[in-house]
């Protein structure tokens, strides 16, 4: 009994000595796939790196706390955030009306959208209803993957990361890949093993913006998240990022 | 994963059959049912006609998502299905090879057999899908049904070699005497008294690694193979019930299982009786 006295005591004493520092800078763990060049990735090192990693430790500056980002996997990264596992997915997040039902979102902080990559070979396919019969991949739960489920006559084939669906069209096991823009401009146009080899065709099909996702009701970290947003969004940091990893 | 556990067999002796030091506790392998076992039953049934029973109200009570589920995954249970048997077959064929060339006499044979086993057994079977499908995709062009198939009954075949090798094994050398005696040769022995008995011995531990494959066919759901698996993954990532989705998946499979463990312990159970009357 007296034991447990003495650790109560403990921890309690440890966090009202903590506190002040918490107050001062509190901390938010962002949830992050980290398979998704180039937005987040992990390099030679394991070092976690990508847009979204470099926005959101400008964001933290700006908003007065600090970020800390775990890698986690896609499949069930909104699930984790419901259980608590981390305060917000930063992970390339489209904002979807039927997300939005079940998380909180950020602001806007990227313009993306679907494109099609397919082998340079293939011609005369731009459109991703062009594609009924065929094989189309895309990375399950992604925007991708619910644009080709719209279509019942294409097969889709989803994969846990969008990097393994590259493959695959690589290989020539699957005839489209359906991802996100910046995602398809890095494999095809910066993947020493994809250039020359793959294209991506067609205009942006689906209009779509990235947000952070948070659980629903956390308003603290969300008023956070946007106001260091808005901040490097005005001083120009967020372009000057977008210029770097985006373009 | 199960591994076969051969018993230390000794060769030519009076030998332990595989999964266990005695004949009895032979039984009680995975599927651990056996036969007469008044409890096992009962429990069996509870298992068993629970989640049927579980399965139809579901839907019932709560129509989305559940009946939206079950609708969204039978082709992966056809998938699920054609992977396992089309393995079996494939697995069963490897594994007599292999185990007959573990008790060859040629060195070659013996050496070719063994090694396999001893690589197989060594690298997890997630590894072996992802090394056909995507290391050997290039080269390969499997595509996942077939790199899949590949895959599981590249390992399987390995198990079953040494459930077969240690079943071979366990038949008395005396037998193999007597053929010769009777003027048989070697293989004529081999196919007409060894193995005979040998797979009266050996079918419940392969009955169990059946079982055993059709749960590690979930693992085939990381090459996009739509097997079951994978469609309550992807109707799971984009509604969220989590919960529900994988709530129908594991039902299905357990219905799955326990009706083929229930097949073999009647197995088991016809097997010992015709056992009995020829001894």
């Amino acid at each position: 009994m007296k034991m447990l006295q003495k650790a109560l005591l403990a921890v309690a004493t440890l966090a009202i000595a903590a506190m002040p520092a918490l107050a001062a800078q509190p901390k938010l763990v962002f949830g992050s796939d980290c398979t998704y060049p180039p937005m987040e990735m992990l390099d030679k090192d394991k070092k976690i790196v990508g847009f979204d990693i470099d926005m959101i430790q400008a964001v933290a500056k700006a908003g007065g706390f600090e970020a800390v980002v775990k890698n986690v996997a896609w499949d069930g990264i909104f699930a984790g955030l419901t259980a608590g596992d981390y305060d917000a997915v930063l992970s390339a997040v489209t904002i979807t009306e039927e997300r939005e039902r079940t998380m909180d979102f950020s602001n806007p902080y990227v313009d993306a959208g679907q494109v099609l990559i397919v082998n340079k070979n293939l011609n005369g396919l731009t459109l991703l209803s062009q594609f009924g019969g065929r094989k189309v991949g895309a990375q399950i739960g992604t925007t991708g993957a619910i644009e080709v489920m719209k279509f019942k006559n294409i097969k889709l084939k989803s994969y846990d990361e969008a990097g393994l669906a590259v493959e695959d069209l690589y290989v020539g096991r699957i005839d489209a890949v359906v991802v996100d823009s910046p995602t398809a401009k890095s494999y095809v146009l910066q993947n020493a093993r994809y250039k020359g080899k793959l294209k991506i065709v067609g205009d942006l099909f689906t209009d779509e913006h990235y947000g952070i996702a948070l659980k629903k009701g956390n308003t603290k970290a969300l008023a956070m998240i946007n106001r260091g947003l808005e901040i490097i969004k005005k001083d120009g940091t967020l372009a000057k990022l977008a210029h770097k990893w985006l373009d | 994963m199960t591994n076969p556990a051969p018993a230390a067999a000794k060769p030519g002796g009076k030998s332990l059959p595989p999964g266990g030091p005695t004949k009895d506790s032979m039984h009680l392998a995975e599927s651990s049912l056996i036969p007469g076992d008044a409890e096992t039953i009962a429990a069996w049934k509870i298992a068993f006609f629970g989640a049927i029973a579980v399965l139809v109200i579901l839907p019932i009570w709560r129509p989305s998502p559940f009946l939206e589920i079950m609708s969204f995954v039978p082709d992966g249970l056809i998938a699920t299905f054609t992977v396992t048997f089309a393995s079996i077959c494939i697995a069963l064929l490897l594994g007599l090879l292999a185990g007959l060339g573990r008790i060859a006499r040629t060195t070659i044979i013996n050496r070719i057999a063994t090694v396999y086993v001893e690589v197989v057994r060594g690298i997890p079977l997630l590894v072996h899908l992802f090394y056909i499908y995507y290391a050997l995709g290039p080269l390969l062009h499997l595509n996942g049904f077939m790199s899949a198939i590949a895959a599981l009954s590249f390992c399987y075949g390995a198990y079953l070699a040494e459930i077969f090798r240690a079943g071979l094994q366990s038949i008395h050398k005396g037998q193999m005497e007597a053929a010769l005696a009777l003027g048989m040769s070697r293989t004529q022995a081999l196919w007409k008294i060894i193995l005979p008995q040998t797979i009266r011995v050996i079918l419940p531990p392969i009955g169990n690694e059946f079982i055993a494959l059709l749960k590690d066919s979930s693992l085939v759901s990381i090459l996009a193979v739509s097997d079951l698996l994978r469609r309550g993954r992807e109707y799971a990532s984009t509604t969220f019930f989590y919960l529900e989705a994988y709530t129908v998946v594991a039902l299905i499979y357990l219905v799955m299982t326990l009706f083929l463990s229930r097949l073999v312990g009647l197995m088991e159970e016809r097997l010992r009786t015709h056992g009995r009357k020829n001894n």
